[in-house]
């Protein structure tokens, strides 16, 4: 019987993957009268908060539009492709979007994950609009077909510098958490620091994930800063404040955009958090631009609450551009490339006005400085 | 077995390989071909690593769960010496193999003696140690958190090996190079003392084989296997970052093994086939693929408790009456 | 050396934590020999369950902090006991004849469909408590900062681990407990129901890693679906550290290691600590390769 099991499961398995992979093979039907876009978002695995975020706005956009009567008459079609937030898996999502036909590509989140599939898009000549991805290098490669909707490291590093110079801090600590993106901020600022000749009293790494920062807290206290700049994420800052709360010190913290998250509050509790500062692009509390305001309408009518963060946001418009292109030129990915390079100029977005430069970075200042008040309210400053 | 389904077997045995390394051609006429083979070129090299981890944990019966820490000494070697000297991929090979292999006996000579379970927690954290360190950018060689970019492609020759169709062919007769050559160890000198060591650590002791020398000796050849998986996978993805070389990855390949049937080749590139492969068949899941892929997980070692193709017991030649007593277990 | 006590305190929080989810690991691997992976999950579980009564239906609003927080301790216990012995019905009774390891995959795809399931039915969001829940009262005693609150979390931990001690220790199912874990055959021969010994082991390990997830939840604010990854690796390494299939064992590895991780950070660097500990823990196993307090399970030969 073993043997009888095993030939037969064997067969049975072969014909499982034959049939899986001949579905896969011909899952792309063109639908006549239509538009592929892709999003490549992390849709689980340590990021899937930001991804399913991602997905749920760009869905929210495409069926406004496909109500409408779609582009120039073409129904919106969407082929969403998981990385997982690992490079990995990020390089098959990608081969597997490039091979279903799509014009461009909204995506991803992470920069070590974008990186591992601008080549396969380049190589495909398809568009890719990343949007949080803020590493450097990706838009120093020379690639004519890649763009973000989101600023660069250097950017934020120096708005963030300059922040902390204009509110007069002089001994700054910076914190990062040798994740891609903070371990960038961290370089950034720390190098405009030392330009400006501000040299930072501590540079350290926390652990992201962890939950106990006493001992990080206990270290930069001897060091005796007088402002704690913390380039990670909302989960860690808002345990950071609350930590430094518990330990009964009072030292002001300023954070990049990664912490523009109203979780903050909730995590650090208000009276913990007020007073934080960060510089981030208009969060969705502030962006008042009517297609905004009108998106978080349906958006929290639909899942009763606001996107957690700015990123999806910046999704949204990565797609909104696409979505724009393909009206004025038609569906070519070449075409598309060469409309927002030369010819997209200040279109409202979701986020504010949005043009690409030469390297496809947007231009812009986008960088607002918010405070925390007591009530726990992000509050725009000046 | 009757002799007729034994034959069938034996056909499909011969006629699957070969239908398998015709499917490119197949797959070039198809939208989604150049996927589907980059997704296969995935799993021949997850099959690569899960062959080398199987002499670690298959045959020599260590629980070796850090074997992404070989992995990655590869791929940044390779990375390494392209970027900065210029090494062709193809010559940084032999090199990953050394790296990974000398990596392996400085930390392996300490702990091989530790008990199962032990050495378990022991691997687990080589390979957390080792993430860290690349993530810390230690000696500047690894680039931090964002990794190392624009790494070569290999090229055979002069041939280069760019389309997704050149990496299959290029991976998958690698796996048919290493089952052969691991085929023939298994059955070798060295190949028997393992399985004697795994069945019986002390007995083996007893019969004057020098285990510690053996184990280690699995654990070199494993290791500078996955290092040339390493150098494979960095010339295939072109960037490398310490995300790929995560416990997660050492724990996909522990898996495969284990639910392949440890100990058997054919088993192992079964499960390589399942553990990579299911999590993107249930890409339509959304959301909800990998909680199908944990639970699929489950049912399949509740029903196939010994891995799918467990292997035949081995059968030494002895002139005895007991022979046909003996027959062999699961086949695949 | 400066804030030595400071850091010793901290390093004990942590550390309790990392022995209360231990004790889960090391109760299941002396009785079955199996590395339960999907522990850290039951973990989060708990914390979520947590999250449910104190949060989503505010407890703290209606019966006051002290009633709402003992009312959910003992819930989230017996929620998160009976998912650990479905989990055990389920994914490892089937299995308790075959191979060791056919477990140890069954118990990582229980590990993944657990975290994935919780992922689907809460989200992916972070989540946070209440942050008022607990009052934050700061010691000052010669320069070092002292917050009651971390007391009160190392002694919660170690009152856990005594009560569970003296129960392994003088109650007739503890015996039962230790006489399975040296050998289950001999065990059974002389009359011990083995099968509850499993299912009270799976009772009693993953309350403990429930309250713990609670713990977590309510001190530090913030859960999220995939926090039981580190926290179970790290409590795993913890109880081999003591010398896995040993209770006592189990709570020294958590506060070897809680201690030995925040010493790294704060006297070496943040960004290496994770390594000084395993570092630190290869060595202790390098020179005791069964642990700090050897296993109690007779050399197999």
């Amino acid at each position: 019987m073993g043997r009888f099991f095993s030939l037969w499961g064997y067969l049975v398995l072969t014909l499982f993957f034959a049939g899986t992979l001949a579905g896969e093979a011909q899952a792309q039907d063109k639908v006549q009268g239509s538009v592929k876009i892709g999003i490549m978002a992390p849709t689980t695995g340590p990021w899937a908060t930001e991804g399913q975020d991602m997905v749920k706005v760009i869905e929210i956009l495409a069926e406004e539009i496909n109500a409408k009567g779609g582009l120039n008459g073409l129904k919106v079609e969407l082929e969403i492709g998981d990385d997982g937030g690992s490079p990995k898996t990020a390089a098959l999502a990608a081969q597997r979007l490039v091979t279903s036909a799509v014009v461009a590509v909204v995506g991803t989140y992470g920069s070590s994950v974008t990186e591992a599939s601008q080549d396969i898009y380049d190589e495909a000549g398809v568009v890719q609009i990343a949007t949080g991805s803020t590493s450097i290098r990706l838009s120093e490669k020379g690639l004519k077909r890649f763009f973000r909707t989101c600023p660069r490291d250097d950017e934020q590093g120096r708005v963030l510098a300059d922040k902390v110079k204009e509110l007069g801090f002089k001994k700054p600590a910076i914190v990062h958490d040798n994740t891609s993106y903070a371990k960038g901020l961290a370089d950034e600022t720390r190098a405009i620091f030392k330009k400006e000749g501000l040299a930072e009293v501590y540079f350290d790494a926390i652990i992201p994930g962890d939950r106990d920062f006493a001992v990080a807290l206990s270290k930069i206290k001897a060091q005796n800063p007088d402002i704690i700049v913390f380039t990670g994420y909302y989960p860690e800052a808002g345990m950071i404040l609350r930590q430094k709360k518990d330990l009964g010190w009072d030292v002001p913290m300023v954070g990049g955009d990664a912490t523009n998250n109203r979780a903050l509050v909730e995590i650090a509790g208000a009276e913990a958090a007020s007073g934080y500062y960060f510089v981030s692009p208009p969060g969705p509390d502030d962006m008042n631009s009517p297609a905004a305001v009108k998106l978080f309408e349906v958006y929290r009518n639909k899942y009763k609450e606001l996107p957690s963060s700015v990123w999806s946001v910046l999704a949204g418009d990565a797609f909104n551009v696409i979505a724009e292109a393909v009206t004025k030129v038609g569906s070519d990915s070449g075409k598309i490339a060469q409309y927002l390079h030369a010819d997209l100029k200040n279109y409202e977005g979701l986020s504010g006005q949005i043009s690409f430069n030469e390297k496809g970075d947007r231009i812009g200042e986008v960088y607002r400085l918010y405070r925390v008040d007591p009530q726990g309210k992000f509050v725009l400053q000046k | 077995m009757t002799k007729k389904r034994k034959r069938l077997f034996r056909t499909l045995e011969i006629l699957g390989p070969v239908l398998f390394f015709c499917l490119p051609f197949f797959l070039e006429e198809v939208d989604r071909g150049p996927y589907i083979l980059d997704l296969l070129s995935m799993v021949g090299l997850y099959a690569l690593l899960s062959l080398s981890l199987n002499v670690i944990l298959g045959h020599a019966g260590m629980f070796h769960m850090g074997h992404a820490a070989f992995f990655a000494m590869g791929a940044y070697t390779t990375a390494n010496l392209n970027l900065t000297y210029g090494w062709s991929i193809m010559a940084t090979l032999p090199v990953a193999a050394l790296t990974s292999g000398l990596m392996a006996l400085v930390v392996a000579w300490p702990v091989i003696h530790l008990r199962g379970d032990y050495l378990l927690i022991v691997t687990i954290g080589i390979v957390e140690i080792v993430k860290i360190a690349l993530t810390n950018d230690i000696f500047g060689l690894t680039g931090g958190p964002n990794g190392l970019i624009s790494i070569a492609r290999p090229s055979i020759f002069g041939f280069g090996i760019t389309r997704p169709q050149h990496f299959f062919y290029l991976i998958w007769v690698m796996v048919g190079l290493t089952m052969i050559l691991f085929y023939w160890l298994e059955n070798s000198r060295f190949g028997r003392a393992l399985k004697y060591i795994k069945e019986d650590t002390v007995a083996a002791e007893g019969m004057g084989i020098n285990t510690t020398a053996y184990k280690l000796m699995a654990f070199i050849i494993g290791a500078a296997w996955a290092g040339m998986a390493g150098t494979i996978f960095a010339s295939k993805m072109r960037t490398i970052s310490p995300e790929s070389f995560s416990f997660g990855e050492s724990v996909t390949m522990f898996t495969i093994v284990i639910l392949g049937g440890s100990g058997n080749q054919k088993g192992v590139i079964l499960g390589s086939f399942l553990v990579m492969g299911l999590p993107e068949l249930f890409r339509n899941f959304e959301d909800m693929r990998l909680l199908a892929f944990g639970a699929a997980l489950v049912a399949m070692m509740i029903f196939r408790p010994q891995g799918l193709c467990p292997p035949k017991p081995s059968r030494y030649r002895l002139p005895s009456p007991y022979d046909s007593k003996y027959p062999g277990g699961g086949h695949c | 050396m400066a804030h030595l006590v400071e850091q010793l305190i901290y390093g004990l929080t942590v550390g309790s934590i990392y022995a209360l989810i231990a004790l889960g690991y090391t109760m299941v691997y002396g009785v079955m020999k199996l590395i339960n992976f999907a522990h850290g999950e039951l973990f989060t579980l708990g914390a979520y369950f947590g999250f449910v009564f104190l949060v989503t239906l505010n407890w703290g609003g209606f019966f006051g902090p002290a009633i709402a927080i003992g009312l959910t301790v003992i819930l989230v216990s017996g929620l998160v006991a009976m998912a650990g012995h479905l989990l055990e019905r389920v994914a490892y009774r089937p299995l308790r004849h075959s191979d060791r390891l056919a477990a140890v995959v069954s118990a990582l795809g229980a590990s993944i469909f657990l975290q994935n399931v919780i992922m689907v039915v809460w989200g992916s969001r972070y989540r946070a408590f209440n942050a008022s829940l607990l009052p934050t009262v700061v010691w000052q005693v010669g320069g070092q900062n002292i917050p009651l609150i971390r007391l009160f979390v190392f002694l919660v931990a170690v009152a856990v681990m005594l009560g569970l001690y003296l129960f392994i220790n003088r109650t007739r199912l503890g015996l039962a407990i230790r006489a399975a874990a040296i050998d289950q055959g001999a065990a059974k021969l002389m009359g011990v129901d083995v099968s509850r010994v499993i299912a009270v082991v799976f009772i009693i390990g993953p309350a403990l890693g429930g309250l713990a997830g609670l713990l977590v939840g309510i001190y530090y604010g913030q859960i999220n679906f995939n926090m039981g990854q580190i926290y179970g690796l790290k409590a795993f390494t913890a109880a081999v550290i003591g010398g896995i299939g040993n209770i006592p064992g189990a709570m020294i590895g958590g506060l070897v290691l809680g201690l030995l991780e925040t010493l790294g950070d704060a006297y070496i660097s943040g960004a290496w600590k994770d390594a000084i500990a395993f570092v630190a823990l290869i060595l202790i196993l390098v020179f005791r390769p069964t642990g700090i307090l050897r296993e109690r399970v007779a050399e197999k030969l």
